[in-house]
């Protein structure tokens, strides 16, 4: 009974003891490296502040996303999209061969599985912005303004995701949330192509319609305007007009163009190759702009040649190198031709300008002497230094490069040019190529391309040629004009010519020196290129199948 | 009221009487500091240098108790004596140990849950001077695993009985009563430790939220009254790495290399890159310049790094004030050739206990740590990359003494040293704890006590990146040319972080202990507080005019080349404890205990949990009917159920988190836009274990002790994050290495089950002694519902399997032929010399869905351990024996044009010449190559099973007739080693490493001598 009574003391004691310290206060702590919902909707400066981040995605892979986020599409990492055509291959594979070798599966994506994931994400972020923007505390027109901007992203968000997987999920103004069931088939209802390209392109209509025309200190460099949209549409339909999506019509697709060029606010750049050095210029439809600190992979070092002590990362094939022309004369270009010896001869002598600007090949000359990519001794080739980097294909990225920035101890200095990710230039050849299409190769047709080969140096196109021949044409400006650009993977698919050009091996260089002559031969770079008929799309990750339960239909063939 | 004046008035009448006497060990010396306890009271006192002691002892109790570190406690009746001498025995049954519990400690005879302890005398014997490295093979129930060997980061990964959940795993670390008290125990000065008792089972619910992986608590030594002792050892060691991959040699790298080449295009031959010429010259060494063969570990390492050990303690104290006063020194080199890695630590402790009054005591800790660490700029993670990529075809250093540039100006033999710049990092650890404990009085057994401790630590770090030239050759025209690396954009370039922690924790807690006939209470209420806070700062400054300034002050200018940030955080939690424990003679053992745990990382209504323990034992040895049974000589059944819970998940998942990022650059700058992190759980809270354990305890023949534990443990509501279940098409997409976008939600559900045992034998005859003890422990987790995609085939499935298990190809053995390749299912790009995966599910294709979920982790399910010690007059020799089995590491090494090979692939390796070759044929990247990482298979998982001497002590005392004359009362020499030898089926790398590429500082073998010596 003592023994009881001692501890109710103590207990007693002990209670009193606690109920001294207590203090509810004690275990609230507030973040102060975080904000919650209500700041975002609050406060204007940090909704404009989310609004902006999502022209970027998440990193989904590692060699991804190297000094900032990735944005649309891949745009400048290690590997480029161009290493998965035949305008490239990654020296050191890095998951692209995987692609080459026509072993991409849903279980086997390769470098080629993040655009997926990266485009719901954001996606379902613009949804947010556009469901809570009319809490903000902000003016109508600011509100306007940046309901385009969403609505343009979220529609480029779409366009990475229609070309590269067909047909896609649309989420609509959709805000998906955790408690969601993530089972409720509404999630994996895929739209056709028409409809989504239909409904992609009224956004950008709307998109453009509040997006000013040019940028201002209000509106900085980086941010969409009005033709950032309209080009995008002009793509957009563009693809839908060809065969592999087969849902659309030229002639909506030229009109689009068309109504692009009309702004009257873009021009040529008058160099090629510094264009793509140049963040401010007229050209420039919309771009990614980089500075150190936010910068994108070094490409001087990247891509450079062994004997720089460059990387040689990205390394062109001569699949392309082919397709530039040997220039005749003033009014004439031929293509070249490997049956041709003076062409093989003289193998880098009076070929389209835009080979030297995109192209470094044995001779060129880069910083301060020529690249040496012959054999024996060539400084460039497996006789250099560091000959596990040496180019696999005897060439080596000129295009983006800046001779200004160092190849060796780049990292606080480099990795700064502007990722453009819509051209005047491109518009150009979207309409001709469209408005050849739907009409034939008119004076309109000829004029859009011949802007282009004037401002490359290039004669013009032989007048009175036929529509296949003017699609010809159309299409070898489009492969050595956008080369790196990340559209040759998308125009040999929906011109459906991807089983002959992705067939074709990958082809190298090799040259051999003996005196002052070099003697050319073609010779396989990697081994098994090859294409099959389901990878005219993208697999949708097996994973996501996966969590679908099944529900979530894979592309054909796979 | 009247319970206190009645209990006064008891106390007030009792009548006390002195005893005294002394107390000696077996050989007649007197023991000094030898606790005695008036057995029913708490009251007692401590016997003096010479081992004498005088008590006052109250009327009606009759029994001393005599308890001495490393002896047999005694009981003795003193009924109607007035002198009490007593020999106190040398601990052979350990029975009678006292052992710290949470909150207290207890006799081991009374234990009713599985605590482990290992003494700090034990831990001494290791000369690895990381006490984490100390705990392997010792005792059941605990599984480290030294990952890497790096000085001053060279942690053991620790875990106990496995592990129970897919969140956090870490084992909460208690020293001298401070939860989680900064510095932790990796690098406490191993002569400072006294203790260290593993708490494995429910007894560990009275930590509550952060108890569930388990609870280490660690005491530090304190004074003894008697005269002032003097210790001093020093210790001098020779590490060397346990291990390191042979690598090929440039010969064999050149055909390599051709081989690859031939691979992507067949129809170039054999030698598309170096002529049969060539690769003779490699292997002849007729022309280092241009035919280099580098063995690029030889060049970086040096055969063995030193480190040296000095401890001076002091030790003493009267009746009134005892204290123990430690200095240590610790030294590590690395094992770089010209390298200026090194690791310094100085620590000091001083543990001061006072008597103020009859009814308090005061005690006072302070302890203060200085870890210096230095490095090259580069990491050893980059080092060791380095020097496994360098290829054996470059030169190190080329025959006029320029070094080369080594792998893309990573040349490892320079990366090392100090010509590229220094890296230190500077850290001040500072412990404070403030007790006191108050007789409470006119209630006997009733005390309050509570502590203040403070931490405080000051993380500290300084790197000065300065460019250096290192020279290309060209054998073309026979130049060398410079290549300038190192630093920022050719400049300087300089890193400064602070990183200040502060940790604040008070408790307060009322006991109750007394013996009230055959009833035995010990009891108490608690509450304790504590907050954490941590700053952070870090800048850095680019283009140095000059590399003679590297302050932060003397950098470019420019905005770009300035850069700083920070960051803070704070954790705040309040508990309230209890705990009743009751026995009957020490036969009937109960305890009853409660802890009520409140912590900031949740929200207002989840924030405060529950967890209960209950346990119970049961002597039957104890029993009269059980007294005939003579060899048993004492036998205890106990079991113990308790929850336990696991908070160790980041704050503020309860709303949506947004953070600043500035990335995307608009106009000329990046604008500091705003990125959704988090997705909110606003149902968050903690993780639950409950834990079951049933042991049985047994001491046989008097010598022979063995225990045998089963334990069972269920946790469920385990904080991860979906990921798998959740389609990306719904924009709800976790980022690749970085914070998950997805809250930590309670839905992981984990079982984990196993049995621990452990057999003794202690003997000791004439000069000669001897005790072996072997331990062995087994823990299998089972995964009950982890998120996974509602279709996962079963075969794949996490469910029904361990925890981090690997989902990997079956390997069948490898495509000789194009014959054999047409016979079997393979993917697309697959050519003789590549590896054959099984077509699991035998459906004549091989896809995604014949990969299959390996049986084994990286965390071993079997551990075990041997400890021998053995004494013949003035030697003394111990060794400890761990292993592991039931384990898998992955590892496929950085190969191709990307880097070297290791000589077990290079050597064996398929190729067109060698059909019967052991390893896949070579390609040019390991990592996206079809037997490689493109299709992750299980050819790269290793059985990492090993049994290794972890450590040897061999002792000597210098008998004390030769000494005393110099006043010195003992001198001992030691020879010891870690990590001896090591039996394992790992043939590159150490068993116990954990990069899947083996880009680490290799494990340590260490041999160390020392001498200790005592005034």
């Amino acid at each position: 009974m003592k023994t009881i009574k001692i501890f109710l003391y103590a207990s007693l004691a002990g209670s009193l003891a606690l109920s001294t310290g207590c203090d509810e206060n004690f275990l609230d702590i507030n973040a102060t490296d975080r904000v919650s919902d209500a700041s975002i909707v609050s406060d204007s400066t940090l909704f404009e502040g989310f609004v902006i981040n999502r022209y970027m995605g998440i990193r989904l892979t590692e060699k991804e996303g190297e000094g900032t986020p990735p944005g649309f599409g891949r745009g400048f990492e290690y590997a480029l999209w161009s290493s998965l055509t035949d305008e490239s291959i990654y020296n050191n594979d890095d998951n692209t061969w995987v692609i080459q070798r026509g072993q991409l599966a849903p279980e086997n994506l390769g470098i080629a599985g993040t655009l997926w994931g990266r485009s719901y994400r954001s996606i379902r972020e613009c949804n947010y912005a556009l469901k809570n923007i009319g809490a903000v505390v902000m003016s109508e027109a600011r509100k306007n303004l940046l309901t385009a901007e969403l609505k343009f992203i979220r529609a480029y968000r779409y366009h990475d995701l229609i070309r590269n997987y067909g047909e896609v999920v649309l989420l609509g103004d959709n805000v998906p949330n955790l408690g969601d069931d993530f089972l409720d088939p509404g999630f994996f209802q895929k739209s056709s192509i028409a409809d989504a390209i239909e409904y992609v392109a009224g956004e950008l209509d709307e998109a453009a319609a509040g997006l000013p025309l040019n940028n201002s200190s209000g509106w900085p460099l980086g941010r969409a305007t009005k033709g950032a949209a309209m080009a995008l549409k002009a793509r957009l339909l563009l693809y839908a007009a060809s065969p592999l999506y087969n849902a659309g019509s030229w002639v909506e697709a030229a009109q689009a163009a068309k109504d692009v060029m009309e702004l009257g606010k873009y021009n040529l750049h008058g160099d090629y190759q510094s264009l793509f050095l140049d963040e401010n210029s007229q050209e420039i439809i919309f771009e990614r702009l980089y500075r150190v600190g936010t910068r994108h992979v070094c490409l001087e070092i990247s891509n450079g040649p062994n004997g720089y002590g460059g990387w040689g990362g990205n390394t062109p094939l001569q699949n392309l190198v082919d397709a530039y022309e040997v220039v005749v004369d003033e009014n004439t270009a031929v293509p070249f031709d490997w049956n041709n010896p003076d062409h093989v001869n003289n193998m880098y002598e009076n070929r389209d300008p835009r080979f030297y600007s995109t192209i470094l090949h044995n001779g060129a000359p880069y910083r301060g002497r020529q690249v040496e990519t012959f054999i024996p001794g060539g400084a460039d080739s497996r006789d250099g230094n560091d000959n596990w980097n040496t180019s696999k294909t005897g060439y080596y990225l000129r295009k983006f490069i800046d001779e200004n920035l160092p190849i060796q101890n780049p990292w606080d200095v480099a990795g700064i040019q502007p990722w453009i990710y819509i051209r005047y230039g491109e518009v150009l050849l979207n309409y001709a190529e469209a408005q050849n299409e739907a009409a034939g190769p008119d004076e309109t047709v000829y004029e859009a391309v011949n802007l282009i080969r004037d401002r490359a140096g290039m004669p013009d196109l032989p007048a009175g040629l036929t529509k296949e021949q003017m699609r010809e044409a159309i299409r070898r400006e489009r492969q050595v004009e956008l080369a790196f650009e990340e559209h040759r993977f998308y125009d040999v698919r929906r011109w459906m010519i991807a089983m002959e050009t992705e067939n074709v091996p990958a082809y190298g260089i090799q040259i051999e020196k003996d005196g002052d002559t070099f003697t050319y031969t073609r010779k396989v770079a990697i081994d098994g290129r090859s294409f099959k008929e389901q990878h005219y799309w993208l697999p949708i990750p097996r994973s996501e199948i996966q969590s679908s339960n099944n529900q979530l239909q894979q592309n054909p063939k796979y | 009221m009247w319970i206190l004046l009645v209990l006064t008035q008891n106390i007030a009448f009792a009548q006390s009487r002195s005893v005294t006497g002394k107390v000696v060990s077996q050989d007649g010396e007197g023991l000094p500091g030898v606790n005695i306890l008036i057995v029913g009271t708490s009251s007692g006192t401590v016997s003096d240098a010479a081992g004498a002691y005088a008590i006052e002892v109250p009327e009606g109790y009759s029994k001393l108790k005599f308890s001495y570190i490393g002896y047999a406690t005694e009981e003795v009746d003193i009924s109607g004596r007035s002198r009490v001498d007593v020999m106190l025995i040398p601990d052979i049954s350990e029975l009678s140990e006292i052992v710290v519990i949470g909150y207290g400690e207890q006799k081991r005879e009374t234990l009713t849950g599985s605590i482990s302890q290992v003494k700090g005398r034990d831990i001494v014997k290791s000369p690895q001077p990381n006490v984490s490295s100390s705990l392997a093979g010792r005792f059941s129930g605990i599984i480290a695993n030294n990952r890497a060997g790096e000085p001053g980061y060279d942690d053991s990964s620790y875990f106990i009985r496995g592990t129970a959940t897919t969140g956090d795993k870490s084992v909460l670390v208690v020293i001298d009563g401070v939860p989680g008290q900064l510095g932790g125990l990796n690098r406490l000065n191993p002569n400072d430790i006294a203790s260290i008792s593993i708490l494995k089972d429910a007894s560990a619910a009275i930590y509550g939220s952060r108890a569930a992986n388990g609870v280490i608590l660690v005491t530090t030594k304190r004074g003894a009254t008697g005269k002032p002792k003097i210790d001093y050892s020093f210790d001098l060691g020779l590490s060397s790495p346990t291990r390191l991959p042979d690598m090929a040699d440039a010969p064999t790298y050149a055909a390599i290399l051709n081989e690859i080449e031939y691979y992507n295009n067949p129809a170039g031959g054999l030698n598309q890159i170096y002529s049969e010429e060539e690769i003779r010259k490699f292997a002849d060494g007729s022309d280092p310049l241009n035919y280099p063969n580098t063995d690029w570990a030889e060049a970086t390492l040096k055969k063995a790094a030193l480190q040296s050990r000095h401890n001076l303690s002091l030790t003493g104290g009267t009746d009134n004030v005892n204290y123990f006063v430690s200095l240590g020194a610790l030294s590590q080199d690395g094992i770089y050739k010209k390298g200026i890695t090194k690791f310094e630590q100085y620590s000091f402790r001083s543990n001061i206990d006072a008597v103020v009054t009859d009814h308090l005591d005061v005690s006072m800790g302070i302890a203060g740590r200085q870890e210096e660490r230095q490095f090259p700029v580069y990491g050893a993670g980059d080092i060791f990359r380095s020097i496994y990529r360098a290829y054996p075809y470059v030169a190190d250093v080329y025959p006029n003494g320029m070094y080369s540039g080594g792998i893309e100006g990573n040349n490892p033999v320079v990366m090392v040293t100090g010509i590229g710049g220094v890296d230190i990092n500077p850290k001040q650890i500072f412990n404070g704890i403030l007790k006191g404990r108050f007789k409470i009085p006119g209630v006997e057994g009733l005390s309050l006590d509570g502590f203040y401790a403070v931490d405080k630590s000051w993380n500290f770090t300084k790197k000065f990146a300065k460019p250096y030239v290192l020279h290309d050759y060209h054998p073309s025209d026979g130049t060398y040319t410079e290549r300038l690396t190192g630093g920022s954009a050719n400049r300087a370039r300089l890193d400064e972080s602070h990183n200040n922690q502060t940790l604040s924790t008070s408790n307060l807690k009322l006991n109750f202990e007394r013996q009230l006939g055959a009833h035995h209470i010990n009891s108490f209420v608690a509450i304790e507080q504590s907050k954490s806070h941590e700053e952070n700062f870090n800048a850095w400054r680019l283009r140095y005019p000059t590399v003679e300034t590297p302050e932060l002050s003397q950098g470019g200018s420019a905005p770009e080349d300035k850069y700083n940030d920070g960051w803070s955080s704070t954790f705040t939690r309040r508990s309230y404890i209890g705990r009743v424990a009751y026995n009957f003679n020490e036969k009937y053992l109960a305890e009853v205990q409660m802890r009520i745990d409140g912590s900031s990382t949740f929200p207002r209504g989840n924030r405060y949990g529950y967890y209960p323990a209950v346990s119970a034992g049961w002597r039957l040895s104890e029993e009269s009917w059980f007294q005939n049974v003579s060899f048993i000589d004492d036998l205890k059944i106990r079991a113990s159920y308790g929850q336990l819970g696991n908070d160790a998940v980041p704050h503020f998942q309860y709303y949506n988190n947004y953070g600043f990022n500035s990335g995307y650059v608009i106009g000329g700058s990046a604008y500091p836009g705003i990125n959704l992190i988090k997705l909110a759980n606003e149902q968050i809270t903690w993780e639950v274990a409950e834990k079951t354990d049933i042991g049985i305890n047994a001491l046989l023949f008097n010598g022979l002790s063995m225990e045998v534990i089963y334990f069972k443990q269920k946790r469920r509501d385990i904080l991860e994050t979906r990921n798998a279940s959740i389609p990306n098409v719904t924009g709800i997409v976790n980022p690749y290495s970085a914070e998950s976008l997805v809250p930590d939600e309670n839905i992981g559900k984990v079982n984990n089950s196993g049995w621990e045992g452990t057999l003794g034998y202690k003997n000791a005859q004439g000069d000669f002694w001897y005790d072996v003890s072997g331990n062995i422990t087994y823990a299998k987790s089972e995964v009950i519902f982890i998120d996974e995609a509602p279709s996962v085939l079963e075969h794949q499935k996490r469910t029904g399997r361990p925890i981090d298990t690997y989902l990997l190809y079956n390997v069948i053995g490898i495509f000789r032929s194009e014959d054999e390749l047409d016979d079997y299912p393979h993917f697309a790009g697959a050519k003789p010399g590549d590896l054959i995966f099984e077509d699991y599910n035998k459906d004549g294709s091989l896809t995604a869905d014949d990969m299959v979920r390996t049986e084994f982790s990286n965390l071993p399910q079997l551990t075990f351990g041997l400890n021998i010690n053995v004494g013949w007059k003035n030697f003394d020799i111990s060794a400890l024996f761990a292993g592991q089995g039931r384990v898998r590491q992955y590892l496929l090494p950085e190969s191709g044009t990307i880097g070297n090979f290791y000589s077990s692939w290079a050597d064996n390796r398929w190729s067109p010449s060698n059909t019967n070759g052991s390893y896949p044929r070579v390609d040019t990247r390991a990592s996206s190559s079809y037997s490689g990482g493109q299709y992750r298979n299980n050819f790269w998982l290793h059985d990492a099973s090993f049994l290794r001497l972890k450590n040897l002590a061999i002792g000597y005392n210098v008998p004390e007739s030769l000494i005393s004359r110099w006043r010195i009362s003992s001198l001992r020499f030691n020879l010891n080693a870690f990590n001896l030898f090591t039996l394992t089926k790992m043939k590159d790398f150490d068993p116990e490493g954990s990069h899947e590429g083996g880009h680490f500082y290799p494990q340590q073998r260490i041999a160390n001598f020392g001498v200790n010596v005592q005034f």
